[in-house]
């Protein structure tokens, strides 16, 4: 029986590929490179490979992390991926057989990040206060662990060069080819969440005290935006790197960051959920915006055009993961443990 | 903090390095059959599990960056009941242990601060383990200690088979002048009916205000009393100098020679304390009565006399320590006349308390806008000496009690339910360092319509 209620929208932009039930929480979800394959993590550590079939999919429960997982990533070329444990493990699998090729100690019990460079096959750790990069052989080639707190995120540059760090006391810049060139943007705040914009000009960070900052990365320049009812966790940038679109709350902000930046702009505003935005999402190469909300609603918004929600759908619970293809797809994993793929149809122009 | 069925109730564990934690810990766990119980600890302990979730955490302290110089969170603990509450089904309720030397305000305003757990949990209750034997050790130079003192709902007084009764009343006494809206109850090997430590509920303020009537009083008029089993006829009452040129007392016949019947006449006594005294002079007569005496202490050799009508229990309360006086009773004969039962109720004064309650409890409607202002100005230059407050209140413009708490400049309050008949009635207490009890009393009754 379909859990999903699309009658409220009279568009056809949204339909559903599949769905399948896996058990638990899904706390993370990554698909891979080549759209064939997603793995799905849930919060009490079991992986599932899911084969995508195109209008099915099945999935094979291939592994646990005791204590829970936290995070997911491909590697570029598919041939594997990453699992990032609360066991203090980073597992390494086989991105076809699903077998466990490596196992790696991150350095501390919670693992909360693993994310693959997509320029070269460098994988970055984050285990308490310590980020670990990883080379393709699985030897270390850089570690630190000069951060004033558990890493709450991580993201490589778009370039590849570096990676930023989030954790209490603002965002930590390393060069893994580098030992000697770590750059602090440093605040009296938490950063939980992080985003790097596609251009390579901004970070930008969710934080603790409801802010939003974006950090200039050539000047090191601060911009911080309040007024959110909540932590701003979902972060998102249109593929372009002019647009930041933001949650923390019910309605969600879409900023400008061309020319001089966010500063001084008031952010453009979207007002549609009517419980918290739980996930949110740019379409690579396009202009749609995909946020789901806790009361398990998702819409479709074309928010640089105008301020309307142009399609979505109602599920049985809330999405606690979402991620588009690149193809534009969209993935979603829920917080009942449904995982679906969504085909999203091209808008007519009108 | 709303406390509504959903949110899950949390409870922090406070106390020094082996003063029961470990153990209370394990007798929750097991005593609880049937409960799924995650505990999140700093010091990984020997702790039994079965169907529970034990996650270790470091003590990761986030300053906020919004003005509030106190506003200190938990961040280990935000990043790991986030992830909990992602299974949350599963747990009935969440135990926080924290190390020895943890400030618990920190733990306590993670959930005023962060909206996401504000919004699942509640803090149930902190309880705070004290090692009845050698806390003495810490208590006046270690913040630690009053801290975690100062923030408890429940003080359980561990380990006292190590300590005599009358260590254990000055210690009780002391603890209870610190933090007047704890519940104290003394423990060996921490053993405790659950309901005493568990779903306290952290709002339920009438349990917290109502459960000890001499809160408003934390210290008493007197620091001593003796209860003597005596004959009919005269006693000798022998005093030498002292430090005071008087003192206040009051001799009163006691239901009978017993320990408890002592602590029946204490309330009694405090009454008498609160009256004009009757000044009297060396070799003054004092019969048993609710006469309040101040006996005069000027000269070496000083002696009243006891007229005791007949035989039975008497108990004599003074406003200092006998032994300040080096003061004893003798009978007719001269023979000194020991107490049956003795009790000390303030400490001595050179542990006058920092850390103190501040109890005020009266009558009138109070003015929304006044007390507001009256609040945040108080919270704005005193929130870091404010460890924690709690109240039941009555606004004019409502029908129905307000009931708040706050810990240093945070606070959460709703409406309760409507008041009932003769009953409104405001009363609330702050628990802190250097507070100005007469000042609170003014401010507070300035904002009453």
């Amino acid at each position: 029986m379909s859990d999903i209620d699309l009658s409220e929208y009279d568009s056809e932009l949204v339909s559903e590929l599949w769905s399948i039930e896996l058990d638990d929480y899904i706390i993370d979800l990554a698909i891979s490179p080549d759209s064939n394959k997603l793995v799905a993590a849930t919060v009490e550590g079991s992986v599932f490979l899911i084969d995508n079939q195109g209008d099915s999919a099945q999935s094979t429960l291939i592994g646990q992390h005791a204590n829970g997982i936290n995070s997911v990533s491909w590697r570029s070329d598919g041939a594997e991926f990453a699992t990032a444990g609360q066991d203090g493990l980073v597992k390494i699998w086989d991105g076809i057989s699903g077998k466990v090729l490596s196992t790696l100690e991150a350095g501390n019990s919670w693992v909360g990040k693993v994310v693959y460079n997509h320029h070269r096959n460098i994988l970055a750790t984050a285990a308490g206060k310590h980020l670990k990069l990883w080379d393709e052989q699985y030897e270390i080639i850089y570690e630190s662990s000069d951060h004033a707190s558990t890493i709450a995120d991580v993201a490589w540059s778009p370039n590849g060069s570096e990676i930023a760090v989030a954790a209490y006391g603002g965002v930590t810049r390393h060069k893994p080819d580098q030992k000697n060139s770590i750059k602090k943007y440093t605040w009296k705040g938490s950063s939980l969440a992080m985003a790097w914009s596609p251009d390579g000009k901004y970070i930008s960070t969710g934080e603790q005290d409801l802010t939003v900052h974006f950090w200039n990365v050539k000047t090191g320049e601060d911009a911080q935006m309040s007024g959110f009812s909540s932590k701003a966790l979902e972060l998102s940038w249109s593929t372009n790197g002019r647009w930041l679109i933001t949650g923390g709350g019910i309605d969600i902000c879409l900023w400008d960051c061309s020319g001089k930046g966010p500063v001084g702009r008031t952010p453009r505003q979207y007002a549609g959920h009517y419980n918290k935005v739980t996930q949110l999402g740019f379409q690579p190469d396009g202009d749609l915006l995909a946020s789901t909300d806790a009361d398990s609603f998702l819409f479709m918004w074309d928010p640089i055009k105008h301020e309307k929600i142009i399609g979505g759908a109602k599920f049985s619970a809330p999405a606690s993961s979402l991620q588009w293809s690149h193809e534009g797809k969209l993935a979603i994993g829920h917080e009942n443990g449904k995982v679906r793929l969504l085909e999203v149809n091209s808008i007519a122009e009108k | 903090m709303s406390a509504t069925s959903s949110t899950i109730p949390v409870t922090v564990l406070t106390g020094f390095l082996g003063s029961g934690k470990t153990t209370l810990l394990n007798r929750i766990l097991s005593e609880n059959h049937g409960k799924r119980i995650a505990v999140i600890e700093n010091e990984f302990g020997e702790i039994g599990v079965d169907n529970d979730l034990v996650i270790g955490a470091e003590e990761e302290i986030f300053e906020m960056n919004n003005g509030c110089i106190c506003c200190t969170v938990r961040g280990d603990l935000i990043r790991i009941l986030s992830n909990l509450l992602k299974r949350r089904d599963k747990f009935d309720h969440i135990m926080i242990e924290t190390t020895g030397m943890a400030d618990p305000g920190p733990v306590a305003q993670t959930f005023f601060m962060d909206d996401e757990l504000r919004e699942a949990m509640s803090l149930d209750g902190v309880v705070t383990l004290v090692d009845a034997k050698h806390v003495l050790l810490h208590i006046d130079d270690s913040d630690e200690v009053k801290e975690q003192i100062a923030f408890a709902d429940v003080i359980l007084l561990n380990k006292v088979d190590l300590v005599s009764t009358t260590e254990l009343d000055q210690l009780e006494a002391r603890i209870h002048a610190m933090n007047s809206a704890a519940k104290i109850y003394r423990t060996q090997d921490a053993a405790i009916d659950m309901d005493n430590v568990l779903n306290l509920g952290g709002f339920d303020l009438d349990r917290a205000l109502e459960v000890d009537p001499k809160f408003m009083e934390p210290e008493y008029p007197f620091e001593w009393s003796g209860l003597y089993a005596l004959e009919a006829g005269d006693y000798r009452f022998l005093l030498g100098a002292g430090p005071d040129p008087a003192m206040n007392m009051n001799f009163r016949s006691a239901e009978a020679a017993s320990e408890t019947a002592m602590r029946e006449t204490v309330e009694k006594a405090v009454l008498v304390f609160s009256d004009n005294e009757v000044e009297l002079q060396t070799g003054a007569v004092i019969e048993p009565s609710e006469q309040l005496s101040q006996i005069n202490l000027e000269g070496d050799q000083l002696e009243y006399i006891l007229r005791v009508p007949a035989a039975g229990a008497y108990t004599l309360f003074t406003e200092h320590h006998p032994d300040e006086f080096e003061a004893y009773i003798t009978d007719a004969q001269g023979n000194r006349v020991e107490a049956s039962f003795e009790r000390e109720y303030k400490p001595d004064h050179e542990h006058d308390e920092d850390v103190t309650s501040v109890g005020i409890n009266t009558q009138g409607d109070l003015d929304l806008d006044k007390f507001q202002e009256w609040l945040r100005v108080l919270l704005a230059e005193q929130g870091a000496d404010i460890f924690r407050m709690k109240g039941i209140l009555s606004f004019s413009n409502s029908e129905k009690r307000y009931v708040f708490q706050g810990v240093h400049m945070l606070f959460d309050g709703r409406s309760d339910r409507p008041w009932r008949e003769g009953e409104r009635n405001n009363s609330l207490i702050f628990i802190g360092r250097n507070l100005d009890r007469e000042a609170l009393n003014a401010g507070f009754n300035s904002c009453l319509t």
